[in-house]
């Protein structure tokens, strides 16, 4: 697996006597989207904790670009490369739509303490170009005309927009959605498969969605691997996971998977 | 453009005017007004903008009065270099202690906070021979170009100035990416943490803030008060400044001053109250975070539209 950006192998992460993950491995290759689903409680928005440093594992290891990351600090972790949103959605509330996304930009149009004190001549260079890229991302995500609105008077849908707006502000080499879809309408739906799809071959984006809102992830996703209960039960194509008896049982029940059989 | 010129028209106008037209005890008072802002500005920092409960602010405030005032007598180091030195060195241990505190928050990190204040009000009272142990020591007089400033007349030329410049310092700060990061890590330390924001490095930055304001308002408050007792930096004096800023406006550096103003002018207003002094600040504190927990700042007049005579906005 030497074209993968992320490597998981057997990782193991308890909380008191729950096995919340259990020895699971992933990889997710270069430039690929790749979705993991399964049931509440599988076990999903904890992998996502873990690689983006929230969790520490009981077992195993995280490798991003080459390098170990499980024993990393979340915001070490930023800074290589790895972008996330949240589930209930993470903004800065009381700030504007473009702070939010220029506080994602942050290192990128870095000035030093004093220049900041003094307003000097790079104070305001660099300012006015975060603000233009942060615009730019703003118009990328559809939500251009919402830059001076406080975060948390927008819709919701648009908050899911600027939370992969500000994300992709940190210019990630991998972006983690945890569930980017739900509680968003079916139009609304299809133009985040659409935005995701064009970052990935824009940009070429790697991207690990985490979701159980079938729709978003069988058009959009190269790969899929499944959980339950803290265990990987399936993995491949969206058309043989679709079909894949273990996956059913998991989402229907022993009954469902009986009477979806032939 | 214009506005802003004619702000600092207006302020250095007054600035020159105010000492022609005062009587001494007023602008002992604009003073005295100003330190207290100094040192509230240091907790609307650290409390109000990176969200982070500091009791530790009187045990600054006591730092830097002592440090300035013990360079002094000891080393002959005048006031004026005196209190930026002991201000920086009151800023790293702000620093060592926001290192040490920082893992911890919400009430947690105020009592840690609190047991900072008491253990430098103790090293004050116990270090008898550099401090003057409980008696508490005199601050020497402040020279500056051979000239000997005394009264608040003198004084008001040295605070003003040095109140206004750290006032534009740090508005200067807070609109520029640092703090655009310390308002985002009150909001939301794990999408911070996420954006590759160092939180800890951050917060501890707010707490050195936080203490060198605290100092430079506690070599100026030495100043004016000639003398230094350890038990007027204790704990319930960080509750105080702690009730000041959030009178005024926890989250905005303007609040400082109007807070500060509100509680030097109070004392004066109720001469004859003095005995339930306490009591009223409890009550306008208790006021303030039941009714306006955004402070005096928060508070937006009813703007009139004298064609119709009706409040703006209403039809």
């Amino acid at each position: 697996m030497t074209d993968s950006l992320l490597h998981i192998e057997n990782i193991t992460v308890r909380f008191g006597g729950i096995v919340a993950l259990n020895e699971v491995s992933l990889d997710v290759a270069r430039g690929s989207i790749q979705a993991v689903i399964g049931p509440n409680g599988a076990g999903k928005s904890t992998m996502l904790n873990v690689i983006s440093g929230l969790y520490s594992v009981d077992g195993g290891a995280v490798t991003f670009d080459g390098q170990r990351i499980d024993r990393r600090a979340p915001h070490a972790i930023g800074r290589m490369g790895v972008a996330r949103t949240f589930q209930n959605t993470e903004l800065f509330g009381e700030m504007s739509a473009i702070e939010n996304v220029m506080v994602g930009l942050d290192r990128h149009h870095p000035y030093k303490f004093a220049i900041a004190m003094a307003h000097g001549p790079s104070y305001r260079r660099s300012e006015i170009a975060a603000r233009r890229e942060a615009h730019e991302l703003l118009a990328l995500v559809g939500i251009a005309d919402d830059a001076p609105a406080a975060a948390s008077t927008l819709p919701f849908g648009k908050q899911r927009r600027l939370e992969i707006a500000r994300a992709l502000a940190t210019r990630p080499k991998l972006l983690l959605l945890d569930e980017p879809a739900a509680g968003l309408r079916a139009a609304e739906i299809e133009s985040l498969n659409l935005m995701l799809l064009n970052l990935r071959s824009a940009q070429g984006l790697t991207i690990l969605i985490i979701d159980h809102v079938m729709a978003l992830v069988m058009t959009i996703s190269d790969r899929i691997s499944v959980l339950n209960f803290g265990r990987k039960i399936a993995e491949g194509e969206p058309g043989e996971v679709r079909t894949a008896p273990e996956v059913i049982r998991a989402y229907l029940g022993e009954k469902g998977a009986h009477a979806l059989r032939p | 453009m214009i506005p802003r010129v004619a702000f600092w028209v207006v302020g250095i106008a007054s600035f020159i005017i105010a000492p022609q037209l005062l009587a001494e005890y007023h602008l002992f008072q604009i003073c005295l007004i100003a330190s207290t802002a100094l040192v509230v500005l240091g907790l609307v920092v650290v409390t109000g903008i990176a969200g982070q409960i500091s009791l530790a602010q009187s045990a600054f405030v006591g730092l830097g009065g002592y440090g300035s005032a013990i360079l002094a007598t000891r080393w002959g180091v005048p006031l004026w270099a005196g209190i930026p030195l002991s201000s920086f060195a009151v800023a790293m241990s702000g620093l060592f202690l926001g290192q040490l505190t920082l893992r911890i928050s919400g009430h947690y990190l105020a009592l840690a906070t609190m047991a900072f204040t008491a253990i430098v009000q103790l090293a004050l009272i116990h270090s008898d021979p550099v401090t003057g142990g409980a008696a508490g020591m005199p601050v020497p007089v402040f020279r500056m170009f051979g000239v000997t400033l005394t009264t608040g007349r003198h004084l008001y030329y040295v605070i003003l100035p040095s109140t206004a410049l750290l006032f534009l310092l740090v508005r200067n700060v807070m609109k520029s990416r640092f703090g655009r990061a310390v308002t985002a890590i009150r909001q939301s330390e794990t999408a911070a943490e996420a954006m590759g924001l160092d939180v800890l490095r951050y917060k501890a930055i707010a707490f050195a803030a936080s203490g060198f304001l605290g100092a430079v308002g506690g070599g100026f408050l030495g100043s004016l008060s000639t003398y230094l007792d350890p038990a007027q930096f204790g704990i319930t004096q960080s509750v105080y400044f702690l009730a000041v800023a959030v009178v005024g406006g926890l989250s905005s550096p303007f609040g400082a001053i109007l807070g500060s103003a509100i509680f030097i002018f109070i004392p004066d207003l109720l001469q004859s109250f003095q005995t339930y002094l306490g009591l009223v600040f409890a009550l306008l504190l208790l006021g303030f975070i039941v009714l306006r927990p955004k402070g005096l700042t928060s508070v937006r007049l009813p703007r009139y539209d004298f064609a119709s005579l009706r409040p703006r906005g209403q039809q």
